[in-house]
């Protein structure tokens, strides 16, 4: 089995190598022979009309159309209208959205194909695809390691083969992490860049679209048509969107690359730390320059996530109470019991946990101490950000701690949990775009590498990946997809 | 012990907006059940908010007309909890920072002095939607049209001392959104509510007491009911020795009492932060400057108006200022008029109003224009026909499409005011009166207005009475 | 700060949830390992630090007052289980 490029399908589309049905096809009999083994996708049986519209409209190449026939897979955080969307949680298992999220509506506008929804951790609450009521997701690496999470669906799927390119969303971490753990590509835009409309709330001021894909070229292709400002999303924001694509060929020559001293401080065992390093001679080799910076506040991310996310969740949460959509039991008589009836059984375990901490951090009595204080610590962080950009252009680190680690591993010890986003949670607090490319392996592994660019400098984070991709071949590198023993997801 | 009544009141208005305050679904009132209530007003996964700006700039206005701060910045706020009327699980609020503090309003106490009221904030926020209790039998119907209205909410210093005090400051707040066009102010639509905390303190004791809050009065004549049965209350409770509750009451207009609501909702914690999906408001001096600009005429400075211009007398000036649509149509006549201005301020407040009396109706629903009103008033002032026949017309007009001076035209309407014709009227009258024209000679001066009487007959009420008046009396001392 | 178990049910009633009794434990454990992570907040100085609500220092951007009809209760209330003449249901309120 081959994994295809966005660039490849686009390129064999124009020279009518294959048709946009084809193309449908194929992907729809990969996940239909091979999901079962990574449990990727919780919906898939999705009308292809618009591929076939793709292939009667070949003719007219007007602008407007750029993705025409492509397949994609949303993480199943995205309204998508007519099709089911879950969140990953019983709370919406049979939730049928009236209306397109925005930028699910903009790729169908340049006539991008949805393939499927994918699973992810329940309202995105999670770092390895375990907190699903549709069952974890198999690492297509090891099926029995997690793919990551929240958006380990989408990452699976692109790892695999099963979608080319996929949408996800990064809050914590959520696509980054996820993209480390399977080999492959994972962008997490500037807050305000992709509009949030239709995106299944987590913690507002933290959520964003992103992307997982191969490569930075199929990446940049995609977000230029994803990104931009929505008039329905108060926190979108009016910046222009350059044309990513045309960006990657630019000289980084000269480019000075940050290495914080709080992320090299020693804490990663020694076969990563020398992927990095291999990493950071070919940045060297294209002649990139580095110079060691700090991040003084960086050590409080966590913390200041653990309080600042769940208080929005908290509250994001509140409206899933069985009333207008969502689970809802019979025969409760009582107007307390029902909503708490709905809402025990609606939402699993993490969600719950996150809610009380939540509503505890916000409090009378608590709100000043931590919420309060988290919005001032989260201040300062992202000063240490500014200060660091006066002199460096991007920011680099690790993504993960590890790679991958095992199903159940972690399941049980939440905070050991949250300690896997320790080294992507700064970008999202302070609104950074991040990607994280893959660098290596280690046991057969992959491991990712994760690049941070001041607001609205996506094109830098995509123009130095991909020139490292030209001179590298990590992310070019595919599990082996064999036809598995039945999982039982 | 003698006791002090404290009063607060909070007044929600719902904002005169065409759409909702964080979505473009209407706010109609009175459609049916959830067709104005958008995603966004349902609280659907994954929807956000966006600010209407005219509820902002409706803000503003009020803020200005009591001499209020206006934030630079201020900021929406979540109020969470739950209740099956705010699909969100919470309200969009404003709390830290409101878009209007610190202004004030002066009321006119019955013995003629001025008592500043001071306004503690006026904040924006969302409507809540419907529960109805009572149309199933097993369930409550919530209805959320109303959910997402743009409310303002006003929030006076605890410095009311009495229920006439709060109805005199319940009725200028009410007059001024009215007057500034941000409500309607329609209090059984339920676009003006308020909610009154009272407590008692003793006197010369600066210390507030325990206060309850009473909820659900939306009129004027229960606020007084609502509040001295809770000082009674309250009193009766303090005399004994015990502590009044923290509480919410609900305001029964048939039993006239408040009840306590149950406490459930007072055990909240409302957790209020800043709202995520929406930023900070800034609100610039130019803004301000450009409504302070635009700022109507207000109810003092249109008395005020009235009577240095156009010399009315205060108390009629007072009256039809009271009600700016009144105001507005006074006005409007005015434009196309001529004449004394008092004269038609006195026909707007006695046949106008009666006919809005009679027929329970706004003068927005007055089937005769200001144009008529004016018309119909000139015309007794340039002594075309007298004022009983203007009654005549008035009435007409109600059905009739015809203009004034089409009808007086139509139906001869037009004064007699011909002293000779008059005059041979008079002496016709005189000679079939003889026994009253005696009397009037004799000295009995009340048979004057009977022999009036039978010239104005005699002309079916066209003749001038003054003229009438006049010229009887002379022919009369010339007898 | 330790969290006890009637904070937890404090908290429950705010947030609407309900945990089985055999949870409760598990949860208090897991609160008490969380909140001591959080506390690492506290030695952090922020004299003088505004809050940040938002990434990007940007403000409140102002709509049209235009109404854009919608009417689509009926395609919307076929996700409500229990709707009635265009009425959501809920279990009865007593006031």
């Amino acid at each position: 089995m081959e994994r295809f490029t966005v660039k490849a399908i686009r390129n064999m589309l124009a020279e009518k190598q294959i048709s946009a049905a084809e193309v449908f096809d194929l992907y729809s009999s990969r996940i239909a022979d091979h999901d079962r083994s990574f449990n990727a996708f919780i919906t898939t049986d999705i009308e292809p009309d618009v591929a076939y519209i793709a292939d009667h409209n070949r003719q007219s190449s007007s602008s407007g159309s750029e993705l025409k026939g492509i397949p994609y897979a949303a993480k199943d955080i995205f309204c998508t209208q007519g099709i089911r969307t879950t969140c990953g949680s019983r709370m919406l298992e049979n939730f049928i959205p009236p209306y397109d999220a925005t930028v699910v509506r903009k790729l169908k506008q340049q006539g991008a194909v949805l393939l499927g929804k994918t699973n992810m951790d329940e309202f995105a609450m999670g770092s390895s695809n375990e907190t699903s009521y549709f069952g974890p997701v198999n690492n297509p690496w090891d099926i029995e390691r997690t793919p990551g999470g929240s958006s380990g669906g989408s990452a699976a799927a692109v790892a695999a083969g099963l979608a080319p390119i996929a949408l996800g969303t990064d809050t914590g971490g959520s696509i980054r992490q996820p993209a480390a753990f399977t080999g492959i590509t994972g962008l997490k835009p500037t807050y305000g860049r992709c509009s949030r409309y239709g995106m299944v709330a987590f913690a507002s001021s933290l959520d964003q679209a992103g992307i997982l894909a191969l490569s930075a070229e199929d990446t940049a292709i995609f977000l230029e048509f994803m990104a931009g400002f929505d008039p329905l999303d108060s926190t979108s924001v009016e910046e222009s969107v350059p044309q990513y694509s045309q960006y990657l060929e630019e000289n980084i020559k000269g480019k000075v690359i940050g290495l914080p001293k709080e992320f090299f401080d020693g804490s990663l065992a020694s076969p990563y730390e020398a992927l990095v390093a291999a990493s950071i001679d070919s940045y060297k080799k294209l002649g990139v320059v580095f110079k060691e910076i700090s991040l003084p506040n960086i050590g409080y991310s966590v913390p200041t996530y653990y309080v600042v996310a769940p208080a929005e969740c908290s509250s994001n949460l509140a409206r899933y109470d069985g009333v207008r959509f969502g689970y809802r039991s019979e025969n409760i008589e009582d107007l307390d019991q029902f909503y708490r009836t709905n809402r025990q059984i609606g939402f699993g375990q993490e969600v719950k946990r996150r809610i009380i901490t939540g509503t505890y951090v916000l409090s009378a009595g608590y709100y000043d101490a931590y919420y309060l204080k988290a919005q001032k610590v989260r201040q300062l962080i992202n000063q240490d950000f500014e200060r660091a950009f006066e002199s460096v252009d991007i920011i680099l680190g690790p993504t993960t701690q590890t790679a991958a680690f095992k199903l159940g591993e972690k399941v049980d010890d939440p905070v050991s949990m949250y300690m896997n986003d320790i080294y992507t949670i700064s970008s999202n607090l302070a609104g950074l775009p991040a990607i994280s490319h893959p660098i290596g392996f280690f046991e057969g592994l992959p491991y990712g590498l994760q690049l941070i660019a001041p607001h609205f400098k996506e094109l830098d984070l995509l123009n130095l990946t991909h020139q490292y991709q030209k001179e590298t071949d990590w992310h070019q590198i595919m599990p082996k997809i064999s036809m598995s023993k039945e999982s039982n997801n | 012990m003698h006791w002090e009544t404290v009063i607060g009141l909070e007044i929600h208005v719902q904002l005169a907006c065409d759409s909702k305050i964080f979505s473009s679904a209407s706010t109609a009132y009175g459609k049916e059940q959830n067709t104005q209530a958008s995603l966004i007003d349902l609280g659907y996964p994954g929807v956000l908010p966006v600010l209407n700006k005219e509820a902002v700039m409706m803000a503003i206005k009020f803020g200005l007309a009591v001499d209020a701060e206006i934030a630079e910045t201020s900021i929406f706020a979540r109020k969470n909890y739950f209740y099956p009327d705010l699909p969100k699980g919470y309200q969009i609020s404003q709390y830290e920072l409101p878009i209007v503090s610190n202004g004030q309003l002066f009321i006119t106490l019955d013995n003629g002095t001025e008592k500043r009221i001071g306004i503690t904030r006026a904040h924006l926020e969302e409507d809540a939607g419907k529960s109805i209790h009572d149309k199933f039998s097993d369930a409550s119907a919530i209805d959320l049209n109303r959910a997402g209205t743009p409310l303002l909410e006003i929030v006076s210093e605890p410095e009311l001392s009495s229920a006439k005090e709060a109805i005199l400051y319940m009725q200028k707040i009410h007059q001024l959104v009215r007057y500034l066009k941000i409500s309607d102010g329609n209090m059984q639509e339920g676009s003006f509510r308020c909610d009154a905390n009272v407590s008692l303190k003793p006197k010369d004791n600066n210390e507030l007491g325990t206060r309850a809050e009473i909820k659900n009065i939306n009129s004027f004549r229960f606020i007084e009911s609502a509040i001295n049965f809770e000082v009674d209350r309250q009193k009766e409770i303090l005399e004994q020795g015990d502590s009044v509750a923290q509480e919410t009451r609900l305001y029964d207009s048939d039993l006239k009492e408040t009840r306590s609501m149950r406490t459930k909702e007072e055990a909240n914690d409302y957790r209020y932060f800043p709202d995520p999906d929406l930023l900070p408001v800034k609100i610039s001096e130019g803004i301000i400057e450009k409504i302070a600009s635009s700022l109507p005429e207000l109810f003092d400075q249109k008395v005020d108006r009235y009577v240095s211009t156009l010399s009315i007398k205060g108390v009629d000036a007072i009256e039809i200022a009271k009600n700016i649509e009144l105001a507005e149509y006074f006005e409007d006549a005015l434009n196309t008029y001529n004449g004394n201005p008092q004269l038609l301020a006195n026909w707007m407040l006695t046949e106008v109003m009666a006919i809005l009396n009679k027929d329970k109706i706004g003068i927005a629903n007055l089937s005769i224009t200001a144009q008529s009103i004016s018309q119909l008033t000139q015309r007794i002032d340039d002594g075309t026909i007298s004022s009983t026949i203007a009654k005549n017309i008035f009435n007409q007009l109600v059905e009739s499409n015809m203009s004034v001076d089409e009808l007086i035209k139509d139906q001869g309407l037009e004064q007699i005011s011909d002293t000779n014709e008059i005059e041979q009227i008079i002496l016709t009258v005189l000679n079939e009166n003889q026994e009253q024209k005696d009397q009037y000679l004799a000295g009995k001066e009340q048979v004057l207005g009977f022999l009036i009487g039978k010239v104005m007959q005699k002309t079916q009420g066209k003749a001038n009475p003054k003229l009438v008046n006049d010229l009887m009396v002379k022919v009369l001392s010339n007898n | 700060m330790a969290i006890t178990k009637s904070d937890i049910e404090h908290l429950c009633g705010l947030s609407k949830l309900n945990l089985d009794d055999e949870e409760i434990p598990i949860y208090l454990q897991q609160m008490t390992d969380i909140l001591k992570m959080i506390e690492q907040l506290q030695s952090a100085n922020t004299d003088e630090i505004i809050p940040m609500a938002h990434p990007l220092d940007m403000h409140q951007r102002l709509r049209e007052d235009i109404v854009i009809d919608t009417n689509d209760r009926d395609v919307y209330q076929k996700n409500s289980l229990n709707s009635e003449e265009g009425f959501y249901k809920v279990p009865k309120v007593i006031e």
